[in-house]
């Protein structure tokens, strides 16, 4: 009788400790999940809002990156964590609209998780090489219909792979996993090298991580895929091409939970971002870097990322370029 | 702009105490991350690198080269003391260096480490500043099929770190590549032999495996066995290094320099392997051929000599092309973006009083690891001195520790510890660990850039001996599998 009414009390005591932490949340410091390595985009992206969201969350943010199989073993740590809003992950364009779109073998899918804020756009750009001669989009074109063209990437399922194909594809060739050869590197960066030192012919990737190559004359941008032009890239917008539809293939970060994610906290988060994107060191590091800063609330967020998923979706269904094995 | 006035102008850049500050800090923060076994001078570089982000430009990429440098230094005293490797790089000079420890001659192998390791710095700092141009566009020549060559080339080490018998050594190696086939498929990004457990398609963690294979089967004989090391001297590590041991290996350890220089030049291939060709170089070409593996002091000497010679030249690729050459490099280039700065062959016009200032830093940073890292032997040699029984305990805490920490994932935690029995087993029926090692890093690069050329060239293999640099391996492999062949041989001869 005494061990059942301390069970009760227990039980009741612990009842009310949960909803005074749901009153107060957070009541302890969240961990953040950063699904790749220390230095990449999606890094410096997510320690640069670290400084400002913190203040705005009042708790610590407890930064960890979780790296391996392209932001996969970093997502799956997220997905299968509590939601009670105290682990969060760093979403990016490759792992949660490109992968779920060409995997079929990917262990979550976009409902494992609730997306909380998109707050950074980073627009994609086209490269080649100077010494390749190609002076254009329709250059490129030309030379992928002569056949022997290739495109780098950062790995199979990655933004780069997708953006390869799905450009070709809008410029017109028929059949892009035919026409042009995908060659898949190890990292952003060898995916650069591989065009620099001839491996492959083009690359389209995020503009900050061509900024470099093209202010050093390394590499020529030959389009980018935003609507407004892109500051030091001397290329056409998508749009001045004619190709609208581009515009969907832009990379992102943003910040998610696990799917049972309470709607007061993911409310929070929307506050906490809209506090967060005001800070003036934040804006300027990031526009230096290239991204484009637009906030996006939970909902609109989640609007944004399935939209993206449904065109790569069609896209990878149309070439058969999902991924069953 | 003169030579002169880019260095005035980047003398005033540094010549401030924070900057040489930041440098000092840095290369003690490196030694130390890089002394505790887990945590590897990635792992520190990667933990300095939010620090960075308030410094002013040349301070903040200063203190992540002084952690760089620190970090694959202090690697070797781990190494050294308890036969785990700090860092990835360091795992050649456990070869030679831990024997020396147990015959009680740790602080001459702790000193060669840092002289070897402060001497390859130099000439890798040199080079930087000296050829970074002409060693770049040579970085450039180098797409998959010569990759592919080279790596092929590495493989050969195999049987320079086989020890006793060729046949383990390979069976090791097989071992080791068989492992590295884990994860997804580079080409098709489907899975492989990932038995549908989502921590399995990253790979098995290179610090886990690493870690498991060599300092929990230590830890495994203890437990077995734990008065089996008693009556072994391990006495006081009071050995000094000397002059005349330096002059014996000046040659090896500039050889091992030059190694470096070449492999850290070209993106993609890490200071690992450096360490190892350097090794395997300095046993075929020394007098006491014998006595490598046995504890030769020569061979610390080239395996320092090679992973130090790598760190100033990775950043040979990085300065002139704009691209990182290794993990450690692409956290670097994280600190130049996130100042706005674009590393590459503008940066040198544009920016020249921080590329001049880096380059006087560099210097320093030379100077200033000779004495962090003479002060941390004086530490850290007493680590001899601890009772295996306390030690050993210690060790394994540590090592849990530092393998979470890389990814923050426990999984690897538990590679760790399968990886270890897997080495227990190997330390008992005499298989060498090493050949293991160099098969498991230098296995998916070989695939990898097999597979490149061949979708590269549609599948012709004619494109793996194209050009010179690849006839250049293709031949050195050659001569070395004919070499190896024909002492086998004769050995095979002899003992009949």
């Amino acid at each position: 009788m005494k061990i059942n009414k301390f069970g009760v009390a227990f039980t009741l005591s612990a009842l009310l400790g949960a909803t005074a932490a749901w009153a107060e949340y957070p009541e302890r410091a969240v961990n953040m999940v950063i699904p790749y390595g220390a230095g990449g985009a999606t890094d410096i992206s997510a320690r640069t809002i670290a400084e400002p969201l913190g203040d705005a969350v009042g708790k610590p943010l407890i930064m960890a990156n979780v790296t391996g199989a392209g932001g996969a073993t970093g997502s799956v740590a997220v997905q299968n964590a509590k939601g009670d809003g105290y682990t969060m992950l760093f979403a990016r364009v490759g792992s949660h609209s490109v992968n779920p779109a060409m995997k079929a073998t990917l262990p979550y899918t976009l409902d494992d998780f609730r997306f909380v804020t998109v707050y950074e756009i980073n627009p994609v750009a086209c490269a080649v090489t100077p010494a390749s001669g190609i002076n254009s989009m329709d250059d490129l074109i030309a030379k992928v219909n002569e056949g022997g063209v290739s495109y780098s990437s950062s790995g199979v399922g990655s933004l780069l792979h997708l953006a390869g194909a799905m450009v070709l594809k809008e410029f017109g060739v028929e059949n892009p996993l035919e026409a042009a050869t995908h060659i898949p590197q190890k990292g952003g960066g060898a995916a650069a090298t591989a065009v620099l030192n001839g491996t492959a012919t083009f690359l389209c990737t995020n503009s900050s991580a061509l900024a470099s190559f093209v202010a050093n004359g390394q590499l020529k941008p030959l389009m980018v895929t935003t609507p407004e032009p892109v500051v030091g890239f001397d290329a056409p917008t998508a749009n001045e091409l004619g190709k609208e539809r581009l515009n969907q293939l832009v990379g992102w970060t943003g910040i998610a939970g696990p799917d049972d994610l309470p709607d007061d906290v993911a409310a929070k988060w929307g506050e906490w971002m809209a506090t967060a994107t005001q800070d003036p060191k934040f804006n300027e590091t990031m526009s230096a870097r290239g991204s484009v800063i637009q906030l996006m609330d939970p909902e609109e967020a989640n609007a944004f990322i399935i939209g993206q998923y449904n065109i790569f979706r069609a896209l990878v269904d149309e070439l058969g370029m999902r991924i069953e094995g | 702009m003169s030579l002169w006035d880019s260095l005035m102008a980047g003398l005033s850049l540094v010549a401030t105490f924070e900057a040489f500050f930041a440098l000092f800090a840095g290369i003690c923060i490196g030694v130390v991350g890089g002394a505790i076994p887990g945590l590897s001078a990635t792992m520190a570089v990667a933990l300095t690198l939010p620090f960075t982000f308030s410094l002013q430009p040349i301070t903040g990429i200063l203190l992540l080269l002084g952690v760089y440098k620190g970090g694959i230094f202090g690697g070797s005293i781990p190494a050294i003391l308890i036969k785990t490797p700090g860092t990835p790089a360091s795992s050649a000079t456990i070869l030679d260096g831990h024997p020396m420890a147990e015959r009680g001659e740790a602080g001459r192998a702790l000193g060669m480490a840092l002289w070897a390791s402060c001497t390859a710095d130099l000439v890798s700092n040199l080079s930087l500043i000296l050829f970074a141009g002409w060693l770049a566009s040579f970085a450039l020549s180098f797409g998959p099929p010569e990759f592919f060559a080279l790596i092929l080339f590495s493989l050969t080490i195999i049987a320079g770190v086989s020890g006793e018998s060729l046949l383990r050594g390979f069976l090791s190696a097989l071992l080791g590549l068989l492992l590295a086939t884990v994860g997804l498929d580079l080409v098709y990004g489907t899975n492989r032999f990932t038995f549908g457990d989502p921590n399995m398609m990253g790979g098995l963690n290179f610090i886990a495996v690493l870690i498991g294979l060599f300092a929990i089967p230590e830890i495994i004989s203890m437990a077995w066995n734990p008065v089996a090391h008693l009556g072994k001297a391990r006495a006081l590590g009071q050995t000094k290094v000397t002059f005349a041991d330096y002059r014996r290996s000046f040659r090896s350890i500039i050889r091992g320099s030059v190694i470096g220089v070449f492999l850290g030049s070209i993106p993609g291939i890490g200071a690992a392997p450096s360490a190892f060709l350097s090794y395997s170089e300095a046993r075929r070409k020394s007098p006491n051929k014998e006595n490598f593996g046995k504890g030769e002091i020569e061979g610390v000497a080239a395996s320092e000599a090679g992973n130090n010679g790598v760190a100033g030249a990775t950043l040979i690729p990085l300065l002139a092309l704009g691209v990182p050459g290794d993990v450690i490099t692409a956290i670097i280039i994280g600190a130049f973006m996130i100042h706005g700065l674009q590393p590459g062959p503008m940066m040198f016009i544009l920016n020249v009083d921080i590329i001049y200032g880096l380059f006087i830093g560099l210097i320093v940073s030379s100077v200033f690891l000779f004495f962090v890292g003479s002060v941390a032997i004086k530490g850290f040699r007493f680590v001899a001195d601890i009772p295996k029984r306390i030690l050993m305990p210690a060790v394994l805490v540590l090592c849990i520790y530092g393998v979470f920490a890389v990814n923050n994932n426990i999984f690897d935690v538990g590679v760790m510890f399968v990886m270890g029995w897997v080495g227990y087993i190997m330390l008992r029926y005499r298989v060498p660990a090493a050949p293991f090692l160099i098969a498991f890093i230098l296995g998916p690069l070989l695939e990898d850039n097999f597979r490149q050329s061949m979708l590269m060239s549609g599948s012709d293999p004619t494109i793996l001996l194209r050009g010179p640099i690849t006839w250049f391996f293709w031949t050195l492999t050659v001569v070395t599998i004919v070499a190896i062949v024909r002492s086998v041989v004769r050995k095979a001869r002899s003992a009949v």
